[in-house]
């Protein structure tokens, strides 16, 4: 815990951590100190001179973004001297933005109409400038307008700062530009549309490229909710408006370096209106999928599980919420009577591969990343790549231990290239060489391993760290544990969103696996979410219980319509273990029910008085902590899945229902 | 793209600066001497070759004025026609290079010789009019001298 330091703001006390800027601490003390360029998590760059404030004993104004907090500090806000200089910085830049704030997308959040406002700044008392730059609009999701630009920097900063590096500036003075490299469109630069840009522009210059009159920030109802569309599990801020998604947004604290969401995640979305969800239930009459109601597939179902028994199969994806989870598990093994019930996640991982420690990510100060290849070019974990790399810009460092050399291990300090195992075996006899405490068992397994020089400078750098992280794939994650024995947390990263808490909630096969069920282990085979299967299983019954009319959903008997991601409400264990809930933004399309929903009343047409899990329950159920043991340096076998194909897999409606698919159909960023 | 010879020289550079962006100013130089200007494809090459994002190479190059984002002739002249230069005659020296070598300010001339940037002052005030031809200085500057000295550079 920091140091508090006393200071005065506007003439309130004010207790603030060490080393805190002074718009941070004047945050505390609900003060907000007039900004552009400043932006929360970075460094204050002092660009905007919006923020001077006066210090007593100083003689000139100080910048607030790049002065700390000192013991006795009194600072003044709003003098007359410095709400001078802010008038006089707003009244330039209005000289050369349109002021159009009426038909403005941004109006009611841009913050140069605030300050305008605040100053009774109507119009700029300067000649006005034009600059007439071309419009970048030729991608379905960013629309960059420089003439609204600014310069105050923020998206270049917040680019650069996770490690994308598209944006620049060019030029210098007034005449500057936000650019990619070569000025060429966002499509042809290397940019992954993971819109953080957008989440930090202060004025109209970047946004969503569809929200031309759909509605500006008041119109809005706005909920807290959690991504589940891969192993990250980003928070995000979802804006509905007449009862539809209009916008997502990052939704992690501002300045916390998990502020970050990919294209998935901001602009998936339009998945849930496309044309081939299923809103009504389907049932197979005469080789054709015909429309039937509730009631009749429900019984429909309910009698082909009766007949089934313990030969029926439940498999079901790990990116379904812990609720639906629990009442799967209670309804296969309860009402169905069946063993075979098992999820995706058991394709890459189990109970002892993937429930792992958790750690905060925001005071990590070493990495190391062990068989993955998080990327935000390929959406392959993006937002550990992002966070990896923030942090590391902060001063973090990076050991990569990977097989095959992955895009990160350019901005690492140690890459070990090299077999996994071998590499793991090595550093841990390293870190025992330099005194770090180990028990019998672990010493005597890691006697023999050759330690190389890489390694020793691993070694070295892992002695030193205060709060080391290893992020592990589950198949790596029992011997990269062993490190987590020595010192630091081991992490085991998931491909879906909830593959933790499904693990948690006990939704693991006691009978046949899910690889068993889908090649003919269940003579009725009952798909619970967007499975990664394009053919029908060998099955003599076939139940799809999905949001879309996916490919095998075409070849069910019965077809039943679910809620899709943002029409449910319930809780998940994102990767780091922490249980987050997920708010519901939007009512399910048409007759579609949760999955829970449909389990319980299936249950009571077979005569079954069973409950919806409650929160409450599987709140308890997630709540293991777990502690690394002792495991031989080996990868777990069979958990070899390809994650950046599954992944793409699992979310195929997703990406094929939204404006996704252009990326695919442009072949941007492969 | 980039010669064998500027490759090793940038690789040198690196070698000699902590991090890749302050070595950024000196392997643009190395580009502009061999080229003359820095194309987009050599901006694209210093990058690669420098482990340093495309778009933030782009951004440095176009923020100093000395880089040159065009072609230019085998010779730049700069003609000063700041204060001093400017009472001592530099605007028939502009004359000259228009009537001889259709050359204007910012321009280029027709076969490739000569490109003409006027400059602000070049610290030769004592001895206007002035003028650098690429790196060589060349003063007291009259309207025979200027063609008599041009014409050595072909």
């Amino acid at each position: 815990m920091a140091n508090m330091v006393n200071l005065k703001i506007d003439g309130k006390e004010i207790k603030a951590p060490e080393g805190t800027n002074l718009i941070d601490a004047a945050e505390i003390g609900g003060v907000h100190i007039p900004n552009l360029c400043y932006l929360k998590g970075l460094k204050g760059i002092g660009a905007c001179r919006l923020c001077l404030v006066e210090i007593e004993g100083m003689k000139s104004p100080m910048i607030a973004c790049t002065t700390k907090v000192k013991e006795g500090m009194s600072v003044d806000t709003k003098t007359e001297k410095v709400q001078e200089v802010r008038k006089f910085v707003i009244d330039l830049i209005l000289s050369m933005h349109p002021l159009d704030c009426m038909t403005c997308t941004k109006a009611g959040v841009c913050n140069l109409q605030q300050y305008a406002y605040d100053f009774e700044l109507k119009e700029s008392s300067f000649t006005r400038k034009k600059f007439g730059f071309a419009i970048d609009e030729a991608n379905p999701f960013i629309k960059r307008d420089p003439d609204y630009c600014v310069l105050c920097g923020r998206c270049v900063r917040v680019c650069k700062d996770q490690g994308t590096n598209v944006l620049e500036f060019m030029g210098r003075g007034v005449g500057s530009k936000v650019v990619t490299a070569n000025d060429k469109p966002l499509q042809e630069s290397g940019c992954t549309f993971c819109g953080s840009c957008v989440d930090a522009c202060p004025v109209n210059a970047l946004l969503e490229a569809d929200r031309w009159r759909k509605g500006r920030e008041w119109d809005y109802d706005k909920v807290k909710s959690v991504c589940l569309l891969c192993g990250n599990g980003c928070d995000i801020t979802v804006s509905t408006k007449d009862g539809s998604v209009a916008k997502i947004n990052a939704g992690a604290l501002e300045g916390s370096p998990e502020r970050y969401i990919c294209a998935y995640g901001r602009f998936g979305f339009d998945c849930i209106e496309a044309d081939n969800r299923v809103t009504t239930p389907m049932k197979r009459v005469n080789g054709e999928l015909k429309e039937t109601t509730w009631k009749d597939a429900v019984e429909t179902v309910a009698n082909a599980l009766k007949k089934a028994g313990s030969n029926a199969g439940f498999i079901s994806t790990a990116g379904i919420l812990n609720e639906d989870a629990l009442t799967l598990k209670k309804f296969a093994s309860d009402v169905v009577k069946t063993k075979n019930a098992d999820t995706t996640a058991s394709l890459y991982g189990s109970a002892d591969t993937l429930l792992s420690g958790s750690t905060g990510l925001d005071s990590a100060d070493l990495f190391v990343l062990v068989d993955l290849n998080p990327s935000q070019w390929e959406r392959v974990l993006p937002a550990i790549d992002a966070v990896i790399r923030r942090r590391i810009n902060a001063g973090a460092k990076l050991i990569v231990v990977n097989s095959s050399e992955p895009k990160i291990a350019s901005v690492a300090t140690i890459n070990l290239i090299e077999n996994e195992s071998s590499a793991l075996m090595s550093l841990t006899k390293a870190l025992i060489d330099k005194g770090l405490t180990a028990d019998k068992k672990l010493e005597s397994a890691v006697a023999g391993a050759n330690v190389s020089e890489a390694v020793e400078k691993a070694a070295a750098l892992y002695a030193e760290a205060k709060n080391p992280v290893i992020l592990s794939s589950p198949a790596m994650y029992p011997a990269s544990a062993n490190i987590a024995l020595l010192k630091g947390t081991a992490v085991s990263v998931p491909v879906e969103s909830n593959a933790k808490g499904v693990v948690m909630m006990g939704l693991t096969t006691e009978g046949k696996s899910y690889k068993e069920m889908t090649s003919g282990g269940a003579s009725l085979l009952y798909a619970i979410g967007e499975v990664p299967l394009n053919t029908r299983p060998k099955a003599d019954f076939l139940v799809v219980q999905n949001s879309h009319m996916t490919e095998l959903a075409k070849q069910a008997d019965v077809v039943l319509p679910s809620a899709a991601f943002l029409e449910a409400d319930g809780t998940m264990v994102d990767y780091n273990g922490r249980l987050k809930y997920v708010a519901k933004a939007v009512e399910p399309a048409g007759d579609a029910k949760s999955h829970r929903e449909i389990f319980v009343d299936i249950a009571k047409a077979m005569g079954a008085d069973m409950k919806e899990a409650k929160e409450s329950e599987t709140k308890k159920l997630a709540k293991v902590k777990v502690k690394p043991v002792f495991s031989p340096f080996e990868r777990k076998e069979g958990l070899d899945v390809k994650v950046d194909e599954m992944i793409e897999s699992v979310n195929a409606s997703v990406i094929n229902g939204s404006r996704l698919l252009w990326l695919k159909e442009a072949a941007v960023c492969a | 793209m980039l010669s064998e010879n500027a490759v090793k020289e940038i690789g040198l550079i690196r070698n000699k600066y902590h991090d890749a962006q302050s070595s950024l100013l000196p392997a643009l130089y190395v580009v502009q001497k061999e080229h003359g200007w820095l194309s987009p494809e050599a901006l694209k090459e210093v990058g690669e070759i420098l482990n340093v994002p495309k778009a933030e190479v782009k951004g440095v190059s176009t923020f100093y004025a000395m880089f040159r984002h065009r072609p230019i002739g085998r010779h730049l002249i700069q003609l000063c026609t700041n204060v001093a230069c400017m009472i001592m005659g530099s605007e028939s020296l502009l004359n000259i290079l228009k009537e001889r070598y259709g050359l204007e300010p910012n321009g280029t001339t027709g076969d490739g010789r000569f490109s003409l940037v006027v400059m602000e002052c070049i610290g030769a005030c004592g001895t206007a009019p002035a003028m650098l031809v690429d790196t060589d200085f060349h003063d007291n500057l009259t309207e025979e001298r200027i063609v008599n000295i041009l014409e050595k550079y072909k």
